[in-house]
């Protein structure tokens, strides 16, 4: 039976604060040093309390595991090692009893090499269906226009199966064989896939590798328009069948890359914003706020029912792929200086170690997630500060265990601490026994406080969902100064201004803000009234690292105060 | 009469093409059941009414008291002392089915509003207001709760003079009355449709109209005792005021204080009530809740509150201030859950009780009994930037 949506806003994805997580790394409830759907289920409080409005669930399906499931080999089932269906069923609906939606995994890129459709596809003879699932060649000399992602691992995007006696296509892992969108049936067995989740309820999906889906000769084989075409048929279906679902499409593209694949308001909802993460890391080491500007005035407009996808990291490497390659160069010295840190030309660490641990940097980074246009992804483990460990492979770095406590295992499993799935960061500084859940719930100045309280108050104001962006571009650059505005509707405005100090010194700024003569500033935090702006410029000094949130009100709504 | 002209003593209300004013009537006994009867026919024209009961009216009363109306059934109601989440569900659903325009509802003691109140609260509501609110003329130490909590926390937070925000008689637009039954499925969907809601702020927060009539001397049901009460009518309060919190923390001026309003600036000439139990328990209180009350309130309150217990009863008072912020961080605490909220509330029930007293004291040396409430609700309304500023950043290290 078909489930209604549990959103009721269509445009519900525009105000959500999204947390993206791994069921194996979360909590472990049957003591196997994996993580599963009860131990999540037992952790749901946790989150709502700590205002996530939707949970993105990284793969959690039948996987050989070569690939953190990203490699799939049913496409409509629960890894064991997880739990079953119906544990999955019982979390989703008591996410949505805690009016939380859930996010789920669309790999349709390509599947595991252990899937059935690709053990009977090896079999099945050229050209028949079954056989065109994938995508072969007799020569590994196609598509060479296509570069390779996985640099560290992989030589050439073509690997040769001895039983097919063909080389078969993989733009990531070569276990990774890609899908033939040009066969109907691959679509067919797509929006089975599709159903088999929405029909439960399940409220999104994120489009993993969108840009790959089809392949032409003479082409980079990325963004082309038939992949389009496939995303359109997805989103039509959807629209078709239900309501206030939501699509986020991955693409690690150049802003007007990316732009396509929101097409018309009928392709993705959602598609991260994989330009601007990046060049936030280089404006705060270069204390500047010129890459953030820059990269904002390339960004194109996108269509009311929209959304930028926001995140300062996640499961994977900080990508350097939209960067240029002096601003890699200078990516890597400034936060990767041991050569365990990177992967595929990323930086392989968690948001705490890449800036030192320094509570200010946290905050003032948190600041510019909540506030820039778009819906924040939180990474778990991220709002306690946690570290990373660079001696696992991959990047293992950034996905080990969640750490609940100073107890063993940091309470996230009472197993033997050598079943773990992936040791528990011990080293004295983010450690479990100093960085954990428990320790910061009793703790009204840890950093989990100050993101819950950050996250309520940006919860109050739509704006931050919802709202325009117009930067100000103040003399001083080390100053990032924007304006957010919301039309209400009603004829009234709620606007907001940011200032951010990106240098690690106090620093004077004077804004321009004229168009605003006679509004009353009043800091949003503290609810303090600030003095009125005027025609002359408005003038502020932040301390190191520090951001102000300011909400103009108009003259005829001043405090009682 | 409040904000609007007073309509004549004998107009009533023309008929008007389809159904007119459905009267949604607590359940009753036959006595009050004739006296509204008798109120309604008196006020309005029969073909415009459509009375809803949930009481067997023709084993109740004479079939003379009654025969001109138009009576239908409705569902059985709790004998309640205040208008709950099912009340305004079934209020609209019996609107709908019988096509009323608009809608008033009637406690089991609307039989002491004279015929004006009621012709007041429905033609505002037949005409373009959304929710017609009765302000009650109540003895000097009756509605102590509403005057404490609900009528300052509902002004200063949703910037509505409304002294009377759980009023027990209303008259509801239809679309005033859908926006309520929208609110109630929140309740009765999860089997809690006994949770009394909020009629002014859901309306302050669709922006529509409200208004307010003097509705003289009139008896209220019979309530439970404080023990319940209390944390009956806070508890949905404070949850309500949690889930609009978008909305309140913006600033809003309040109307201009309506000086027609007739409310009693007299001395109370009441006998002065005996304020010595409200100490004691509170001193007790002080001594045994000393422990959860330093959980929810700042060290100013805490040192405020020391002050109080040795004070004698003569002086005793609370200020203004003080119980304001008492209120503005139990509230805060209720948010955060901060402790069990049962036992939350329970702890606010000796801070009430001095309240109480230092209220009794207040009137009983001459100043008039809505001076003071009048002043209680100005240091609400004075320190609402404090509640916006511990809502948005609630850091226990505060003064």
């Amino acid at each position: 039976m078909k489930k209604s949506a549990s959103a009721t806003d269509p445009l519900w994805y525009k105000d959500a604060i999204l947390y993206e997580l791994h069921v194996r790394a979360f909590a472990d409830s049957n003591s196997d040093g994996i993580g599963d759907f009860p131990g999540l289920l037992a952790r749901l409080d946790y989150l709502q309390d700590l205002g996530v409005t939707c949970i993105w669930l990284l793969p959690f399906f039948p996987s050989p595991l070569r690939d953190d499931g990203y490699d799939i080999a049913n496409y409509v089932d629960v890894n064991p090692s997880y739990g079953t269906l119906d544990d999955f069923k019982m979390f989703l609906d008591a996410a949505h009893r805690r009016n939380m939606q859930v996010l789920i995994e669309l790999v349709i890129n390509h599947t595991s090499d252990q899937h059935p459709w690709f053990k009977a596809a090896r079999l099945a003879p050229p050209g028949s269906p079954a056989r065109e699932m994938y995508v072969w060649s007799n020569t590994n000399q196609r598509y060479r226009d296509a570069n390779i992602i996985f640099t560290d691992t992989e030589k050439s995007n073509w690997t040769w199966d001895d039983t097919a006696k063909a080389y078969y296509w993989h733009r990531f892992f070569s276990h990774q064989p890609d899908l033939n969108f040009d066969n109907p049936m691959v679509m067919e067995e797509v929006l089975k896939a599709m159903r088999f989740w929405l029909d439960m309820g399940v409220d999104a999906l994120r489009m993993d590798a969108i840009p790959y889906l089809v392949e032409r000769d003479g082409t980079s084989c990325e963004n082309l328009p038939e992949t389009h075409l496939v995303v359109k048929k997805i989103r039509a279906a959807i629209d078709a069948e239900y309501a206030n679902r939501l699509i986020l499409a991955e693409a690690n593209e150049a802003p007007a890359d990316v732009r396509p694949y929101f097409g018309n308001g009928d392709e993705c909802h959602m598609a991260f914003n994989f330009p601007l993460m990046p060049r936030i890391y280089m404006a705060l080491r270069q204390e500047d706020s010129r890459p953030i500007t820059d990269i904002m005035a390339q960004m194109p407009a996108i269509p009311d029912n929209c959304q930028w996808g926001l995140f300062l990291r996640n499961h994977d490497e900080l990508t350097l792929s939209l960067v240029s390659e002096d601003e890699r160069d200078y990516m890597h010295f400034a936060y990767s200086n041991d050569p365990r840190m990177r992967v595929n030309g990323g930086i392989r660490r968690r948001l705490a170690p890449l800036v030192d641990n320094n509570r200010r940097r946290i905050e003032l980074l948190n600041s510019l997630l909540l506030s820039f246009p778009g819906t924040p992804i939180l990474y778990y483990g991220d709002e306690i500060g946690m570290g990373d460990n660079i001696y696992l492979g991959d990047r293992n770095s950034v996905r080990t265990p969640m750490q609940w406590n100073s107890d063993r295992n940091a309470g996230f499993s009472k197993c033997d601490p050598a079943r773990l799935y992936l040791p528990i960061i011990m080293d004295p500084i983010y450690g479990y026994q100093t960085i954990n859940v428990e320790a910061q719930l009793g703790d009204q100045s840890s950093l989990l406080h100050w993101t819950r309280n950050m996250i309520a108050l940006r919860k109050l104001f739509q704006v931050f969902g919802r709202g325009t962006f117009s930067v100000l571009n103040p003399a001083n650059r080390k100053i990032l100064a924007y304006l957010r505005d919301l039309d209400r509707g009603d004829g009234s405005h709620e606007t907001v201004l940011c200032v951010a100090n990106l240098s690690r010194f106090a620093q004077p700024v004077a804004l321009d803000l004229a168009d605003h003569n006679g509004a009353e500033p009043v800091e949003m935090l503290g609810y303090v009234p600030f003095p009125t702006i005027t025609e002359a410029p408005y003038v502020l000094t932040l301390a190191p690292y520090a951001f102000l949130w300011l909400e103009l009100q108009p003259p005829r709504l001043k405090p009682a105060s | 009469m409040a904000t609007t002209p007073p309509t004549s003593g004998s107009a009533t209300p023309s008929a008007r093409p389809g159904n007119g004013l459905l009267v949604l009537l607590a359940a009753m006994t036959p006595e009050q059941l004739k006296r509204v009867f008798a109120n309604l026919t008196a006020s309005f024209a029969a073909e415009d009414l459509i009375i809803a009961s949930p009481d067997a009216i023709s084993e109740l009363i004479p079939a003379d008291a009654y025969s001109s109306l138009r009576i239908v059934s409705a569902p059985a109601n709790n004998p309640a002392w205040t208008l709950t989440a099912a009340d305004f569900l079934n209020a609209y659903q019996l609107a709908e089915k019988n096509e009323a325009r608009a809608i008033l509802m009637l406690s089991s003691e609307s039989g002491s509003l004279g015929s004006p109140a009621l012709r007041e609260l429905a033609n505002a509501v037949l005409a373009t207001t959304d929710l017609a609110v009765p302000c009650y003329d109540l003895p000097p130490h009756a509605g102590l709760v509403n005057s404490a909590i609900l009528y300052p926390l509902t002004r200063s937070l949703f910037a509505s003079r409304v002294r009377f925000p759980l009023a027990v008689d209303l008259g509801l637009s239809l679309r005033m009355a859908k926006c309520l039954a929208d609110a109630a499925r929140n309740f009765t969907t999860i089997n809690q449709g006994d949770v009394p809601l909020w009629p002014v702020n859901e309306a302050t927060v669709a922006g529509f109209t409200i208004e307010q009539f003097d509705v003289g001397t009139c008896v209220q049901p019979a309530g439970p005792d404080l023990n319940t009460i209390l944390p009956l009518v806070t508890g949905p309060l404070f949850s309500d005021i949690k889930a609009k919190a978008a909305f309140w923390q913006r600033f809003r001026s309040l109307p201009p204080a309506d000086n027609s309003m007739p409310l009693s600036l007299a001395p109370s000439t009441d006998a002065v009530a005996d304020i010595a139990p409200m100490l004691s328990a509170f001193r007790l209180a002080y001594t045994n809740l000393h422990e959860i009350w330093s959980l929810v309130l700042p060290p100013n309150s805490l040192l405020g509150l020391k002050r109080l217990s040795t004070t004698d009863a003569a002086a005793f008072h609370m200020p203004e201030s003080l119980w304001a912020r008492i209120v503005y961080d139990f509230l805060l605490a209720y948010r955060f859950r901060t402790i069990n909220r049962g036992h939350l509330l329970g702890a606010l029930i000796p801070l009430y009780l001095a309240w109480v007293a230092g209220h009794i004291n207040i009137t009983a040396s001459g100043t008039a009994p809505e001076r003071h409430i009048e002043a209680v609700a100005e240091a609400f309304e004075a320190d609402k930037a404090y509640i916006v500023s511990r809502w948005r950043w609630p850091d226990r290290f505060n003064p």
